[in-house]
């Protein structure tokens, strides 16, 4: 197949890894507004799920935040952030928190809701006052579930800042949008290689991290992130 | 194509007169984006049931398939759908592939945890009776297994529909191209009009598989 | 609301919402002189010519379907040539480096420029009539703060200075020889960088108005650079070929009828009268339909 072809040739040509186009510098873009969306978004929504979760309340609102960001078209939301807040990177990074945030509440939410009540009531009895049971007893519990949700809006961030060069954002998307308007299947091929790439590798390295952070008890009992929460907004 | 600084003219957010004068290019796109939602949840229904099925009783299968699902609902629908372009062209079949590989995690997976969830005792009780393998799986394992079904069923849907929307940066018809019209033209009207018929679908579709599932599964408690 | 009338209603709605649409896409009525298919480029100016041209042939007894917003060339070419569509209305200069394939044989003579698009025309069995003496071609634009800052009023000026500049335009400007190529290639203009935007929109106009580009491209008949702030610099070498409006037709279509009503309009049709509308369309929200329907009418072309 000689698309196929002309993309490894498109690979291994030096040119395309250097410059403001080369892959280096798409690839730091793309992380950069992925990773600051994130962060941003689980400093807001953690705090919000973890204590909603721990205290029992806003249960349905925690659960439907999900529901409801589900349905929201995610392109609509970039070009919402450009109609609004105009060109440049701080409008994408808006749109992005905007979409992490919903699978983060959720899934943290459910996460503390998950932990035995029993666990807790010994906690209490031996002890513990409120702000250390939840950060020494429940999240350590939680935490697997939690990091799952951070793993699910890390994906869909990178997979919308895809999307964001349609507002003239730089990252992996600028080959795909490119390549389109072009007519430079190569190029275009070449892209969504390495978003799909990227993405997978996000997924991945994410999970590993939550498998680390799983308390060593909890690994032993098998314990599985089943309960996720998924997203898929790009 | 607009530009967007305009000295006397301020663009509302909805301009009711430019919603009243396209009526006809609204209907058209959310008729494309209804259409679409239904044959690729209904494709990737068709392709989980069998699947699903076979993977709820063979482990390694169950593995293979959820893992090779979860591959495709990985990867970002604008780069699936940019690796089919090559070889589908910027054709239905293109969007059609892209957005069922997203389904069928979700269906896959719901069919799976329904039949899993059929007590054994059930199943014993209906290999007594008499019920060969085929007519176990669909007199008395899939009733029981539908509300997980229909769950999946429906995030299915309304993660299709907001994924639809995508499909206008590769030409084809549905709201997304209302949204992407705002974008290319400078103007809100069509993004908000877009955006918000696709949110009011999602949460129609929803109550209506809803509705649907008390109908079909009445003893069980909706989700 | 009884549950069960739910899916009943949305049903009804649904097939509601399919009658209007049927009926809002019927044909007109019969007895016409034929059927020709029109398609527009997905720009303003392409809605609005299309809607042009195809109203006059409207009013001249023919039936028309509308393909307005189709895409770019790079759609609408394949099309005409499929004969999916008959009918589109172009630009002489950049019609001709599309079919000779980046040659570079348009120049700024329209009259020897659509005599050598015929001739590309002609094997594929498409023509293209007498050219409109309305222009629109690309056109490179500064803020007026940077036009003063840089001392430049035509491209020419730039050459020095592109180290220092950055440029703004569609994604497919790199590869297009009437973009940044031609710029280098004539005007030995070598850009900081290259940032992708849309092809004269508004992403366009916010890089220039922030400044993240220096100079952006926009279409000569575009009607609120001047509300923008913006200078189109002068294309002194010419780079920029006659890019007159241009019908091209496929010849099986072109009897001499709709050829007359076609050129009519060419003939009548000024740059000036093309900024005013797509000013209407651009600044004032009105629809390329109204708008066309809007210029017939003043010019009495069809005795109303």
């Amino acid at each position: 197949m000689t698309i196929l072809e002309d993309v490894v040739r498109w690979f291994t040509s030096p040119a395309h890894w250097s410059g403001p186009d080369g892959i280096t510098t798409r690839l730091l873009e793309h992380v950069q507004l992925s990773a600051e969306s994130v962060l941003i978004g689980a400093v807001i929504a953690l705090p919000i799920g973890i204590v909603l979760g721990h205290y029992g309340r806003f249960g349905a609102a925690a659960i439907n935040i999900s529901n409801v960001g589900r349905a929201i078209p995610s392109f609509a939301l970039l070009v919402l952030a450009f109609q609004i807040f105009g060109l440049g990177d701080a409008p994408i990074i808006i749109a992005l928190t905007a979409l992490a945030i919903p699978p983060m509440v959720t899934n943290s939410y459910v996460a503390m809701r998950e932990v035995d009540p029993d666990v807790k009531d010994a906690a209490r009895g031996m002890g513990y006052r409120e702000l250390a049971q939840v950060l020494r007893v429940e999240l350590p519990l939680a935490v697997p579930l939690v990091m799952a949700g951070v793993r699910t809006s890390a994906v869909q961030v990178v997979a919308t800042a895809t999307l964001a060069a349609l507002i003239a954002g730089g990252g992996f998307g600028r080959y795909i949008i490119d390549g389109l308007a072009q007519f430079d299947y190569t190029k275009l091929m070449a892209g969504a290689i390495l978003v799909a790439a990227l993405a997978l590798a996000t997924e991945f390295s994410l999970a590993a991290v939550e498998r680390l952070l799983v308390p060593r008890g909890i690994r032993l009992l098998g314990a599985s992130a089943a309960k996720r929460v998924t997203f898929k907004a790009a | 194509m607009t530009g967007g600084l305009f000295l006397d003219y301020v663009d509302p957010w909805i301009n009711w007169d430019w919603v009243s004068r396209h009526v006809s290019l609204i209907l058209t796109s959310l008729l494309a984006h209804v259409e679409l939602t239904v044959i690729t949840v209904a494709v990737a229904l068709v392709i989980a049931l069998p699947i699903g099925v076979i993977a709820q009783r063979q482990p390694a299968f169950r593995a293979a398939a959820l893992t090779l699902f979860g591959v495709f609902y990985t990867i970002p629908s604008i780069a699936l759908f940019a690796l089919l372009i090559p070889y589908t062209g910027l054709s239905t079949l293109t969007g059609e592939i892209g957005l069922v590989a997203y389904a069928l995690l979700i269906l896959t997976r719901n069919v799976i945890v329904g039949l899993d969830a059929v007590p054994a005792d059930v199943r014993d009780a209906a290999d007594g009776m008499g019920y060969r393998a085929f007519a176990r799986l669909v007199r008395v394992e899939l009733p029981l297994a539908l509300p997980a079904i229909f769950a999946g069923v429906r995030i299915a849907t309304v993660t299709t529909i907001g994924l639809i929307t995508i499909t206008a940066v590769i030409g084809l018809d549905s709201l997304g191209q209302l949204i992407l019209t705002g974008l290319t033209d400078g103007v809100h009207t069509p993004l908000v009009v877009g955006t918000v018929l696709s949110v009011a679908f999602a949460f129609v579709a929803d109550l209506a598989l809803a509705a649907g599932e008390r109908v079909a599964v009445p003893w069980a408690r909706p989700a | 609301m009884n549950w069960k009338a739910r899916p009943a209603v949305l049903a009804l709605v649904l097939a509601a919402a399919m009658t209007v649409v049927a009926c809002g896409s019927s044909p007109s009525t019969g007895g016409s002189k034929g059927t020709i298919t029109i398609a527009g480029f997905k720009f303003t100016e392409g809605s609005v010519l299309a809607e042009l041209y195809g109203q006059a042939l409207q009013h001249a007894g023919y039936t028309v379907n509308f393909k307005i917003n189709l895409g770019s060339r790079e759609i609408v070419a394949p099309a005409i040539k499929s004969g999916q569509v008959d009918l589109y209305i172009g630009y002489a200069a950049t019609d001709l480096e599309y079919y000779n394939g980046g040659l570079g044989e348009a120049s700024g003579d329209v009259t020897a420029t659509t005599a050598k698009l015929n001739l590309r025309l002609q094997p594929l069995q498409l023509e293209a009539l007498t050219p409109s003496a309305a222009v629109d071609q690309n056109a490179f634009a500064m803020t007026k703060a940077n036009a003063q800052k840089y001392n430049a009023t035509k491209l020419s000026d730039l050459a020095p200075i592109g180290s220092q500049l950055v440029l703004g335009a569609g994604p497919e400007c790199p590869t297009r020889p009437f973009c940044q190529p031609g710029l280098e290639k004539t005007y030995g203009i070598k850009f900081k960088s290259f940032k992708a935007l849309d092809t004269d929109g508004p992403l366009t106009r916010a890089a220039l108005a922030n400044n993240s580009i220096q100079v952006g491209l926009v279409f000569s008949s575009d009607a609120d650079l001047q509300k923008l702030n913006l200078v189109v610099l002068k294309d002194d070498k010419q780079l920029e070929n006659a890019d007159n409006v241009v019908p091209i037709i496929r010849s099986k279509v072109a009897t001499g009828d709709v050829k007359a009503v076609l050129n009519r309009i060419s003939a009548n049709l000024t740059t000036d009268e093309l900024i005013t509308m797509n000013g209407q369309v651009q600044l004032y929200g009105q629809d390329a339909d109204t708008v066309a329907a809007a210029f017939l009418q003043q010019h009495k072309f069809f005795g109303g």
